[in-house]
């Protein structure tokens, strides 16, 4: 370095020379690489202005294709302006790749120049000529303008506090506290805000919406805690999986982001797996994140309420010293046991019945609201019936040897509302309820007939002798259409309406326990043995079957498109809802199961001999 | 006299630095045992989740690169090898041909070869491939959703911050150890690659 | 075949709600009757996890050799070279992550967060540089820091912008670092990283805005050297503050300062601090009494940055996704709101609202936290910057800034002092 400076201070004409030649270099690199710029900066904007793949040219050049497919000459436009379209998509892209190369080889060649330059022109350091600047008067200057840095910066934050300063914290908790599904009171803003996420494909329980009015704040006895009275809206209904297969109970949970895959033994996709103390063939019901579900035996009878997040069993209250319980145990089979009906909520309460007519209604904490007893049931395999909420109104179909009959208790201090006595047989079928478009109506399916009623009065509004035998699955109903089904009997599908028909019938598929599912365009049914079919839902035409090797008890569930098919030995075959055959996923609990799985956005909540499982992703 | 006191002020000065500096070298220790003990000693790359995906079209925009390094990817083991394939026509197609306003794909990264009636094979040319997606969605909504987004990594630079990821609507996007790089899904009874951590 | 056409308008028809279906085998795999084979689905590899271990030990050596060349060469040409080494490894080759700036949020993640893991090549590129800055000086910045090296090449003109212009811009990279830790401690983002101007460079390719930036920075680093260096990066706090401290530090002259004064306009980052001789002209006891207001201010201004950003916090986590989500659901929804993706993804996830408020607000409350230590922070680099521009120690001699002084020893070929010569001449 040191020779250089010498060199250049001799100032040969070479040393010049070169320098002047780096010069240029530099020079035009620097020009050339500005050209570049200008060039990329351009090419930047135009693609920016038109995307060349998402053309509004295009697009509707495709949507008069598809208005007249026969234009010969517009397809082949089309097909030249696609062609451009993508050149010049990948031309540009070219383009800019191109030129950032050119303007780093470009702008590399400046800085070498520059740099060369640098050194050969290196020329001695020289003492300032200038005053040295009054270093008291710059330290003074400095703290004055660090000062108003700092006030300019405070008053500017303040500025920006109260323009867009909203109160979103306090937002926030009041939200989240109204929306929290611990706390019993709602917000209204957000029950509507809520209710638009499911899509309720059977949701129409009801069409107005004139509910959850608040009544006066009542006190219980035991815990001195305000609960609210009323019943659910006919959305917070569907929201939930408040009765034996689904809202209203009729197969169809509308719950999202449903699980398709999991595995008992390795616990893949197994949230939790809880011990039920006592067994039960009822299956858990679901509102918000409690799960509920009984059990017993020949002296115990117990309701347990379960974490959905955790799977803690948070309670369970054993149902005892009920006025007017029958000493003696019922007599039952192993098959049905002392607890096969499913329990049902209001979202206030939830209810329970056992199969010796004991009867008991309990707040979300546990606490006794209000118990009787139904009187013992008469009834050779042991009751069965779950009990299913019209509004504020627990329905109970009682159908026993000799005394038939459906009731309405009300749901707050368990007096009969009405009582509907039915000239049937025993049944071990459900109550579903529907809303037909114009009225809600209760649905029955008894030896010997399919029976409507209001649900409000009790006042039967139609019924048709088509079924038989020891009733025990519950009638499926979709698009005007109830289907009843009965092993030794036949499958019936009802045009209901005032005046009902008889609109086909089948007798080659049927079942004894499990419930078929309707979803307007198909009805899907599984026999107790195992054989799966399909029909077609207006006119009976089967269009698959398919033998499963196992039995089945659980009643066919449908959620997000997907049949929930779950077998004996506690494998769950998830079908698509389709004309053609197609499983989606098998996938085994590990434990043998005859509950019907209950729902929850992203979980689904199965009962297996023993344990209760939690599945989500 | 002055000597001294100057060299004890200087030694005074030194042993100060020497503590702070010991203290300073002590803080960074402290730092580092830290985040020593959350740390994990082989590597992690970007990879996005099939199962969250909700096919927006962002990473087609949004990475760093372009094209994207999110591309498509074929699982051959989960096609149904359709004729009509909603990852490659446009929705309303009528007749089944390559023809350009058939074609779903922007850039004709799609390639539809027929093997036996009634089936065609589908294979994605991925230098074509700009990782938009509109496939993806075409062949999870009516298909067996064989095709799956997934970040390349022969091409992702792995920055530290995904720049899709941070705007990802659906979260899809996380670190997986290197060893296994991709989240393909596979068909329900097989193996899923593990989450990551 | 017409069955199959049917069943797939069927189910364009029905698929509708079930957009976000996925993997589900609607069409039974075909068996080939033709002996087709199915192709494998490739899946190319990563980078070898290996090659992580050589940049940290390419960072060590690199660092190793320029704290030789700084302190014991005093070569600033070696040291130009080892600079633009490292630009072409960590830059150009390595496309500039992982950066020892950017690593700075990782660590501070990984201290708040506790499902977060961190890669140990993170760890020793935030913690490699701070102990050679603690033992050697800032000789990161002088040869190893990719961004540096860049700015230092364009460097060709470089003008002084005035002490007070420097003070006040250099209080910047504070209200970086503070943001960056602030924004990686919640887990909303990695601002560095974001708005990383160079990195663009390095890949060929980044967003039009980011390079316009780039362009300026590098454009303005004509004439005002190293403006990223000074102005904005926030990792250089940290080595400002360790480099204070250091055991051995780069020196104008290898012996004795001449008081020669080639030296003092020889630093294109104002990093040399002139000997100060002349008398205060302000009366002793005024200077005293402002330096106790000052101080005793201190704490003022602590208070007061930290509830004016405490003010802020709202402002601030708007950034956030999870409050940008919930911010979104409060509000009554607008058609686009609605259909936006984040409400799409949203409502497939199954996932409650009132989680996500509660989420939301649990953010905020972090912010909240954050942006009273953020905003304290800030107050009192203010309030100290403007103290220690009361205090001053009289020297005589030419000395680099311990802190701000980037080791680039551009200096040391001013100093006529030699350290041969001076050997010579010392008895």
């Amino acid at each position: 370095m040191t020779k250089v400076t010498q060199s250049t201070l001799h100032g040969s004409n070479h040393e010049k020379r070169h320098i002047l030649t780096l010069q240029n270099i530099a020079m035009i690199s620097a020009l050339f690489a500005m050209i570049l710029c200008v060039l990329i900066v351009v090419n930047f904007v135009q693609i920016k202005r038109a995307d060349p793949l998402n053309t509004l040219v295009m697009k509707a050049m495709i949507e008069r294709m598809h208005a007249n497919p026969g234009d010969e000459q517009l397809r082949q436009e089309i097909r030249e302006i696609d062609l451009l379209a993508r050149k010049a998509f990948f031309t540009n892209q070219w383009q800019v790749r191109m030129g950032g190369y050119l303007l780093f080889f470009s702008l590399l060649v400046v800085v070498i120049c520059v740099k060369t330059i640098e050194l050969m022109q290196k020329s001695l350091p020289i003492v300032p000529t200038d005053v040295k600047t009054d270093f008291w008067a710059s330290r003074r200057i400095n703290r004055t303008w660090v000062a108003y840095t700092g006030i300019s910066i405070i008053i500017l934050s303040m500025g920006i506090v109260f323009l867009t300063h909203q109160e979103l914290g306090k937002n926030l908790d009041l939200a989240s506290k109204a929306t929290n599904p611990e706390s019993n009171s709602s917000n209204p803003k957000e029950e509507s805000k809520n209710a638009s996420i499911p899509e309720g494909r059977n949701a129409e329980m009801e069409v107005n919406k004139t509910t959850d009015t608040i009544r006066k704040p009542d006190t219980t006895g035991s815990s001195g805690k305000v609960i609210l009275d009323g019943y659910p809206s006919p959305d917070e209904v569907a929201r939930n999986f408040p009765s034996f297969r689904g809202p209203g109970g009729n197969g169809i949970a509308n719950q999202k982001n449903i699980p398709t895959s999991w595995d008992g033994k390795t616990g893949k996709n197994i949230l939790w797996k809880t011990e039920i103390p006592l067994t039960g063939y009822n299956s858990p019901i679901i509102w918000n994140d409690r799960v509920f579900l009984t059990g017993a035996n020949e002296t115990k009878r117990e309701v347990y309420c379960i974490d959905l997040h955790t799977g803690k069993i948070l309670w369970q209250k054993p149902v005892e010293k009920i006025t007017g319980s029958p000493a003696q145990e019922p007599k039952i089979i192993k098959e049905t046991g002392f607890s096969a009906p499913s329990m049902t909520t209001d979202g206030r309460r939830v209810y329970a019945i056992f199969a010796n007519g004991d009867l008991i209604a309990l707040d979300f904490d546990g606490n006794q609201i209000w118990a009787k007893n139904l009187g013992m049931p008469q009834n050779h395999y042991g009751h069965s019936s779950s009990l299913i909420m019209y509004r504020d109104l627990l329905i109970i179909q009682y159908d026993q040897r000799g005394s038939g009959s459906v009731m309405a208790l009300a749901g707050k201090t368990g007096e009969t509302v009405w009582q509907t006595s039915r000239s049937v047989k025993v049944s071990w079928a459900s109550p579903v309820l529907i809303h037909t478009g114009k009225r809600m109506e209760l649905i029955l399916a008894a030896d010997p007939m399919v029976a409507s009623y209001n649900p409000s009065d009790g006042k039967e509004l139609w019924r048709m002798n088509c079924i038989s035998g020891e009733v025990g699955p519950s009638v499926a109903y979709a698009d005007g259409v109830v289907y009843a089904v009965n092993d030794f009997s036949k499958l019936s599908a009802i045009e209901i309406g005032e005046s009902p028909k008889l609109l086909w019938e089948d007798s080659d598929y049927l079942s004894d326990i499990p419930s078929p599912l309707a979803t307007g365009k198909y009805l899907f049914l599984v026999t107790s043995y195992g054989a799966a079919v399909c029909y077609d839902a207006k006119t009976g035409t089967k269009y698959w079957e398919h033998e499963f090797e196992t039995p089945t008890y659980a009643s066919l569930m449908l959620a997000e498109g997907r049949i929930y098919l779950l077998d004996k030995k506690g494998v769950m075959h998830i079908l698509k809802a389709d004309q053609a055959y197609s499983v989606i996923s098998t996938s085994p609990l590990g434990e043998g199961s005859s509950c019907t799985p209950a729902f929850a956005n992203g979980k689904i909540v199965i009962r297996g001999d023993n344990n209760l499982f939690c599945i989500g992703k | 006299m002055e000597e001294p006191e100057n060299s004890s002020k200087i030694n005074r000065r030194k042993f100060l630095s020497t503590g702070v500096r010991a203290s300073v070298l002590i803080g960074i220790g402290g730092v580092a045992a830290l985040v020593a003990k959350k740390a994990i000693t082989g590597q992690t790359v970007w990879q996005l989740d099939p199962a969250k995906c909700i096919q927006c079209g962002r990473c087609a925009t949004n990475c760093v690169l372009t094209p994207s390094a999110v591309k498509c990817v074929h699982v051959y083991a989960m096609c149904g090898y359709c004729d009509l394939c909603g990852g490659y026509f446009k929705p309303e197609t009528k007749t089944l041909t390559t023809a350009a306003e058939n074609q779903l794909c922007p850039t004709n990264a799609i390639k539809r070869k027929f093997i036996e009636d009634p089936f065609f094979e589908y294979t994605i040319d991925e230098p074509l491939c700009i990782g938009c997606g509109k496939c993806v969605k075409g062949c999870g909504s009516f298909g067996n959703g064989s095709l799956q987004l997934q970040v390349r990594h022969n091409i992702c630079v792995n920055c530290n911050q995904c720049s899709i990821a941070r705007n990802c609507p659906a979260d899809a996007f996380s670190r997986v150890p290197l060893s296994q790089p991709y989240l393909l899904k596979q068909i329900a009874e097989e193996k899923k690659s593990p989450q990551s951590p | 075949m017409n069955k199959r056409l049917l069943v797939l308008l069927l189910m364009i028809i029905s698929s509708i709600q079930f957009l976000n279906v996925y993997g589900v085998q609607r069409f039974p795999k075909p068996e080939f009757e033709s002996g087709y084979m199915q192709p494998e689905t490739l899946v190319p590899a990563a980078r070898a996890g290996m090659l992580a271990l050589m940049d940290v030990l390419v960072l060590v050596a690199a660092l190793a050799l320029v704290s030789w060349l700084v302190l014991k060469k005093r070569s600033r040409n070696l040291v130009f070279l080892v600079s633009v080494f490292s630009l072409a490894y960590f830059g150009f080759y390595r496309h500039g992550c992982i950066c020892s700036i950017g690593a700075l949020q990782n660590v501070t993640l990984a201290i708040f967060d506790n499902a977060y893991v961190i890669p140990l090549t993170a760890i020793a590129f935030f913690i490699l540089p701070l102990i050679f800055t603690l033992f050697f000086g800032r000789t990161f910045c002088a040869g190893v820091c990719p961004f540096g090296a860049i700015q230092d090449l364009v460097s060709f003109k470089p003008l002084n912008p005035g002490t007070r212009l420097n003070t006040v811009l250099g209080l910047i990279p504070y209200i970086y670092l503070g943001l960056a830790v602030l924004y990686a401690a919640t887990g909303t983002d990695f601002i560095i990283c974001r708005y990383d101007p160079f990195v663009g460079i390095f890949r060929f390719d980044a967003s039009f805005g980011m390079f316009i930036f780039a362009g300026t920075l590098l454009i303005s680093g004509i004439f005002i050297a190293r403006p990223y260096c000074r102005f904005l990066c926030p990792y250089g706090v940290l080595l400002n503050w360790i480099s204070r401290f250091s055991w051995k530090h780069l020196t104008i002259t290898p012996s004795v300062c001449i008081q020669c004064r080639l030296c003092e306009d020889s630093c294109p980052y104002d990093a040399i601090d002139m000997p100060v001789t002349d008398k205060n002209p302000e009366n002793r006891s005024t200077t005293i009494r402002k330096l106790i207001l000052i101080c005793v201010l201190v704490p003022f201004f602590t208070m007061l940055g930290g509830y004016a950003l405490s003010r802020l916090h709202e402002t601030l986590a708007g950034v956030n996704g999870q409050v940008r989500l919930a911010k979104t659901l409060l509000g009554p929804l607008s058609i686009e709101q609605s259909e936006s993706f984040e409400i799409t993804a949203f409502k497939s996830s199954g996932k409650p609202v009132s989680q996500v408020y509660s989420e939301a607000s649990q953010v905020l409350r972090q912010f909240y936290i954050g942006s009273w230590i953020l905003g304290c922070f800030l107050g009192l680099v203010f309030g100290i910057t403007l103290a220690s521009r009361m205090i001053t120690k009289y020297r005589s001699d030419y000395i680099p800034n311990k802190g701000t002084c980037f080791s680039c020893t551009r200096c040391v070929d001013y100093c006529p002092v030699k350290s041969d010569t001076v050997k010579s001449f010392s008895p």
